[in-house]
């Protein structure tokens, strides 16, 4: 079978510059792999390896995408090619034109069996992107996937949903954004790593694909700012184990939450 | 047609918090509040008394049926009437509807928004990104914006069981395809609904193997609390439930009393936290950000400030 997994690169949080205007930067961020996006890497390379065919890794967004770190990375953990379509457009996308973009690189890719997601983006975690592409693509698309197996052309699925768990059997193909608890993401051998450099990328522009609508966000961004922290006491409790328990227990009865 | 606000859940506890929210946008500008209801008689009466002014009725789901099933549904009842604003329940499943549907009105969900904030020009909403390292306020510009709200953003209203109102029966559209189910297990009840906690222990990394739990619980017993822990504890090392997990994906909690040992203190797992009334913090390492963010802090090592702690605080009883 033939599977596509879409992932996001996004600025490494640790990396956000918090200005004294509580504006935030991100201009010297790494850019990394979306962690949420590599379990559902380890789902489809899973699939391809329990069944055969091929995992095809797809993603959009600026030529950060192209830095060869960033493409060794994302085939160092298992697909066999990588489709890559970049334009200075999507640096801001909104989840709809992100997901149209994927929509068009996924039909011109040709055959798929399985789209696979992960949960949600880490940066701005819509958990939108998976649910918009398969109901583009007319596809069988269902989220919150804990389990995947394959068998006689149909999908065996679990889903995990607030109070229970939901087993469906779904014709192929489909697109399923999978949960953070999936699987545990395997790391990288040495002999992945340099397998990597040697796989097949395919780089696209807008221009190479036929995007429905006018390339326009439905979602305006009107301000980004590091979250107001209530102002806490910061009371140091210091001393032995035993004078700091007695001087919290203090404190806290004092609070009324003893 | 008067303008309308929509609201959809299938948990009918966020429904009637869904429909507050609604109905104090609504005020603004004189809109009319409707909830599209699948579900019987019973769930319809319900939505009216707490505060539905009209019902889209899309009729039962048998045992056998999806939630999903009813997307189309509600695509084409939304296509056809155009509301301003569709606020759905921020479940997985809520999460599927807002999605699929989105896509088909040529939309952009803004999902777990909290801070609905009305001006002429319409709704901005705060989301989290980053998880809870930063805020975006949002504004949509499509005809109808679509948004998720999670539970406890809003307070629902006293119910009124003897409101009434106009009830509209959509036909029920097939879905060009269909999940077959197979088995329904039910999760075991929650052993905890840390949401409604008064006192909470969060355990974090710094506890150093699993059989050291038996602390964290010791010192909830005392206080009549209950344990919790940070993302990397109940996902991947799997010590303790998904339930007891604070942060972004998880719980988030507001009691009167919040003490962490080994939670060093990332925003990930904060943002869970920060309508606590009272953070104690204990951990060794002094640069550790939870610390700013706590009342009480405790720079030490919890193997030996935790058991004094109990011992003194069983002293005291």
């Amino acid at each position: 079978m033939n599977i596509i997994v879409c992932y996001k690169l996004i600025p490494d949080s640790e990396d956000m510059v918090i200005k004294p205007d509580g504006s935030i930067s991100l201009d010297q961020a790494e850019q990394v792999i979306s962690e949420y996006d590599l379990l559902a890497v380890e789902a489809g390379l899973q699939l391809v390896e329990k069944n055969g065919g091929k995992l095809m890794a797809l993603s959009v967004g600026t030529d950060k995408l192209l830095n060869s770190k960033s493409k060794k990375d994302i085939l160092s953990r298992g697909p066999d090619e990588l489709y890559l379509v970049t334009d200075a457009s999507l640096a801001n996308a909104d989840t709809s034109q992100t997901a149209k973009t994927l929509v068009a690189a996924i039909k011109k890719m040709g055959d798929c069996d399985l789209v696979l997601f992960g949960e949600g983006s880490g940066d701005l975690y819509f958990q939108q992107v998976g649910l918009q592409v398969g109901e583009l693509l007319g596809l069988p698309t269902f989220n919150a996937i804990s389990k995947i197996d394959v068998a006689d052309g149909k999908l065996t699925v679990e889903r995990s949903l607030e109070d229970e768990i939901d087993v469906y059997s779904i014709s192929l193909p489909a697109a399923l954004a999978v949960t953070t608890d999936i699987n545990v993401p395997r790391l990288p051998s040495m002999k992945e790593i340099l397998k990597a450099s040697k796989k097949p990328v395919v780089e696209w522009s807008l221009q190479d694909l036929t995007i429905t609508g006018d390339g326009k966000p439905r979602v305006d961004v009107l301000a980004v700012r590091a979250p107001k922290s209530a102002d806490r006491k910061r009371i140091k409790i210091e001393g032995s184990p035993e004078d700091v328990a007695q001087t919290l227990i203090g404190y806290l009865s004092k609070e009324g939450v003893l | 047609m008067a303008k309308e606000i929509w609201v959809f859940s299938e948990k009918p506890a966020l429904l009637a918090e869904l429909i507050a929210n609604a109905l104090q946008l609504a005020k603004a500008d004189g809109a009319s509040v409707a909830a599209v209801v699948v579900g019987n008689q019973q769930v319809i009466d319900q939505a009216f008394a707490q505060g539905a002014q009209k019902v889209y009725a899309l009729g039962e789901k048998a045992a056998d049926v999806l939630l999903d099933d009813f997307i189309p549904t509600i695509i084409s009842l939304t296509k056809s009437k155009t509301p301003a604003l569709i606020i759905i329940g921020a479940t997985r499943q809520g999460k599927a509807v807002a999605g699929r549907l989105s896509a088909a009105l040529d939309a952009s969900t803004i999902t777990d928004a909290k801070y609905f904030n009305q001006d002429s020009g319409g709704i901005e909403v705060t989301h989290l990104i980053f998880g809870g390292g930063a805020i975006r306020i949002e504004k949509a510009n499509t005809a109808t914006v679509v948004m998720t709200q999670g539970s406890s953003i809003v307070d629902a209203l006293p119910p009124n069981a003897s409101a009434k109102g106009e009830v509209e029966s959509v036909p029920f559209v097939q879905p060009a395809w269909k999940a077959t189910l197979v088995e329904r297990k039910q999760k075991p009840p929650a052993s905890v609904n840390l949401a409604v906690a008064k006192k909470i222990v969060c355990v974090g990394r710094g506890i150093a193997k699993k059989e050291d739990l038996s602390m964290a619980f010791d010192l909830a017993g005392i206080l009549e609390g209950e344990v919790a822990a940070t993302r990397p504890l109940t996902e991947g090392l799997d010590w303790l439930p998904r339930e007891r997990y604070i942060g972004v994906s998880g719980a988030t909690v507001k009691p009167d009393l919040y003490l962490s040992m080994g939670v060093s203190g990332q925003a990930q797992h904060t943002v869970g936290i920060t309508d606590s009334r009272v953070i104690v913090a204990i951990d060794k390492d002094k640069e550790a950000p939870i610390f700013p963010q706590a009342d009480y802090c405790i720079v030490g090592d919890l193997y030996q400030v935790v058991p004094a702690l109990i011992t003194a605080l069983k002293a005291r009883k």
